[in-house]
């Protein structure tokens, strides 16, 4: 008479309770040891520079975890390349490696990849930053993301405007609209177009002009803008034609009342540092942080050390906080198993964090429909926060001094 | 059978055959990430072998190849999401409308003259157009992306080419041991002769009779049709689509540079430049992560002095170079 007709074990039953008894001390040790960490950003290729700013707040985070009395994590970097396809075998890589978790990955298509890698291993993994709506709409288990959604980055600039209109107490009653030709400016300007009208702006838009990303002069499209007499300039830029815009509208004796921008460009290091007087003054409206959380001064005072020379911005602020919320699961979790990481950054429910808005949670699609925007502003080549209410650090100076009056 | 053997050495067929052999047993021994390593070779050895049937055999210099690619992966891509019509009689729709487009590259360039590497720009700004066309078309979500409903399937849906990477793994494989098997009747077949006396001197052709033209015209189609397979696998695998990835020109440039560094106008070139050129940049990545070498971009440099010094040392690639080696050439 077998074993298994006797007690109703097969074999399979005892080979799985004796694996169980040789694993389970390693499942308990595991509970204390460091969570690992796949760190998936786009370090070389078109996106490198910012792949490498993303990663200083990677390398900032986890002495303010132990602040925090939060577990370690251990890193597993990988390069995607900014490529879809290398994400996705990093992401494949990183999980036979012994990641627990991923994170990243900047940008939606590549995250989009690393999404369904996750979803099919059942590794959770949380974005940093990508703002394609799609990726939370696909039904994933194990996807999560802090990052607004690109329809929310617009409707939360349009509200922020006119929150600093209203606190400035003037408003231009006209734009132009200047955008770079390339996809991202193409996306905002489709989006503009159909946000906008909900939010019954006071300004109307005079014109609209496209130029394009590699430009190396600007002359003919700040005339042009100029020319329509329009009292604000409404832009989509990237860094370089951020600069040259700038360069040419102090050229050609036009300040106009705000530089509203609702990309990249006008907020950043190089660009401060590069205009000097003549880069303050441009309203951002921007994924950002709430200047007075304890711990936006706790980050930021992080990356002021390490790198003296570098501004606290969206890529720090959300890498870190992509990380802050895997640390938070894991202690809630207490164990690295998948299912109940997955379980713990459902439940997330951190108030005290970086990002504007009233802490991190998730809806059942996995993402952090709580957050807002902000309004910032260059001034004396350091950015302020302007809007919303209650996570301002200063006052928008509206309508900006004119680039002949700085001195 | 004698025909599918024709003009290869006992040798070659025996190392086909293993690799064959090698390559079906693969998903028993690799993991997942080695899985999707193989994937990535076997797409870059089919769409470098479709490249190659314009450049390799017919001497028609395309540099805009992912036109043909990002074409088929939209095509099947919106069947699927507006209409749930499935990838395989998506195919019906992505490759003639990719076929098509090569028509239209193919006859204004070759029914006005414009050869050479005015061929090569011609081939660049269509597939320009389409990336900037695209940018713009709702339909397809514009340049904010096109994504395809993913799911988590328990099973694997091969009508739907929904499911685990095995399954696209054989899939993969399956369309590269066609599209092998096809270049080689092909190349074999009266069509290929004449493809190779216009590459080898088209006014030589023409003065025996061979209608360039058409010839040429039938390689461009031929060629695009088959890349716009590649594009509905890489729409399904993927599930994701932007037009500044899928018509990039890096992209092109990346789908042309297997058969370069395995050898142009071989069967096995592409095959084996897909080895070589993922594997190298895996393995670069790896032996530099032993290293303890955390530089990115460190692994760009290297890979691409590996690439120069094959290019300069092997100039008709590295196929050409081992077979003779292993002495795979068949004698006369």
């Amino acid at each position: 008479m077998s074993l298994s007709f006797r007690f109703g074990l097969s074999r399979r039953h005892l080979l799985a309770s004796a694996a169980a008894t040789v694993f389970a001390p390693a499942i308990v040790r595991a509970q204390g040891a460091a969570l690992k960490v796949g760190v998936l950003l786009p370090r070389s290729g078109a996106q490198a520079g910012i792949g490498q700013d993303c990663f200083r707040g990677v390398e900032v985070t986890n002495p303010i975890l132990k602040d925090l009395g939060l577990g370690e994590l251990q890193f597993l970097n990988a390069d995607t390349e900014t490529n879809v396809e290398v994400a996705r075998s990093r992401a494949e890589k990183l999980i036979a490696d012994g990641a627990q978790l991923l994170m990243g990955a900047f940008d939606s298509g590549q995250s989009s990849a690393i999404a369904q890698v996750a979803e099919q291993k059942g590794i959770p993994y949380v974005i940093n930053i990508a703002a394609a709506p799609d990726i939370t709409e696909q039904g994933y288990k194990f996807v999560f993301r802090n990052f607004p959604t690109a329809g929310m980055i617009l409707g939360d600039a349009f509200a922020n405007q006119k929150e600093i209109f209203a606190e400035a107490g003037s408003a231009p009653k006209s734009v132009v609209f200047m955008h770079v030709n390339d996809t991202f400016g193409t996306a905002m300007q489709k989006g503009i177009g159909a946000v906008m009208p909900k939010f019954n702006m006071p300004y109307e838009i005079k014109e609209t002009i496209a130029y394009d990303p590699t430009a190396r002069d600007l002359s003919v499209e700040i005339a042009k803008a100029k020319a329509t007499g329009a009292e604000a300039l409404l832009v989509v830029s990237r860094l370089n034609d951020a600069i040259l815009l700038t360069r040419e509208m102090v050229k050609q004796r036009w300040t106009p009342m705000g530089v509203l921008s609702m990309g990249p460009g006008w907020y950043e290091d190089q660009y401060l540092k590069t205009l000097g007087k003549l880069g303050d003054g441009p309203l951002s409206f921007v994924p950002w942080y709430d200047p007075n959380k304890k711990l936006s001064k706790a980050l930021e005072a992080a990356v002021a050390k390490k790198y003296p020379e570098i501004n606290l911005n969206t890529n720090h602020i959300y890498t870190f906080e992509a990380l802050l919320i895997a640390a938070d699961a894991y202690k809630r979790a207490g164990s690295a198993d998948p299912k109940a990481l997955a379980d713990a950054i459902r439940a997330t429910d951190i108030k005290d964090n970086v990002s504007t808005g009233p802490g991190i949670s998730f809806n059942a699609k996995g993402q952090n429909d709580k957050l807002k925007n902000a309004g910032i502003q260059n001034r004396g080549g350091k950015l302020v926060t302007v809007a919303p209410k209650g996570a301002t650090n200063a006052k928008a100076e509206f309508p900006m001094t004119p680039y002949d009056k700085r001195g | 059978m004698r025909r599918l053997a024709g003009g290869i050495s006992p040798r070659a067929a025996g190392l086909l055959v293993a690799l064959l052999v090698a390559l079906i047993a693969a998903p028993y021994f690799a993991n997942d990430y080695l899985l999707t390593v193989l994937i990535l070779i076997l797409y870059f050895a089919y769409t470098g072998q479709a490249w190659n049937i314009m450049m390799g055999f017919a001497g028609q210099l395309s540099l805009g190849h992912a036109l043909y690619v990002g074409l088929g992966a939209y095509t099947a891509a919106a069947l699927y999401v507006h209409f749930g019509i499935g990838p395989w009689i998506g195919l019906l729709a992505a490759v003639p409308v990719a076929m098509v487009a090569g028509a239209i590259i193919g006859f204004l360039a070759f029914r006005f003259g414009v050869a050479g590497v005015y061929f090569a720009i011609l081939t660049i700004a269509f597939c320009e157009f389409a990336r900037i066309g695209f940018d713009h078309v709702a339909y397809t979500g514009g340049s904010a992306g096109y994504f395809l409903p993913v799911a988590q399937y328990g099973h694997d849906d091969l009508w739907n080419l929904r499911g685990r990477p095995v399954m696209f793994y054989y899939v993969i494989l399956a369309l590269t041991a066609v599209a092998f098997l096809a270049c080689h009747l092909m190349l074999r077949s009266r069509v290929g002769y004449f493809w190779r006396a216009i590459r080898e001197d088209e006014e030589a052709a023409r003065a025996l009779g061979i209608d360039t033209f058409r010839y040429k015209m039938i390689a461009v189609v031929i060629s695009a049709g088959m890349t716009a397979v590649a594009g509905v696998f890489f729409a399904f695998y993927y599930n994701n689509l932007f037009p500044e990835q899928v018509f990039g020109i890096s992209r092109s440039i990346e789908l042309i540079l297997a058969p370069i560094i395995g050898g142009i106008g071989t069967l096995f070139g592409p095959v084996l430049g897909a080895f070589v050129l993922t594997g190298l940049s895996e393995g670069m990545t790896e032996l530099l992560h032993a290293l303890g070498f955390d530089v990115p971009g460190a692994k760009q440099v290297f890979y691409g002095i590996c690439l120069l010094v094959v290019i300069v040392v092997l100039p008709d690639g590295i196929w050409p170079w081992l077979s003779r080696r292993l002495g795979l050439e068949r004698r006369p």
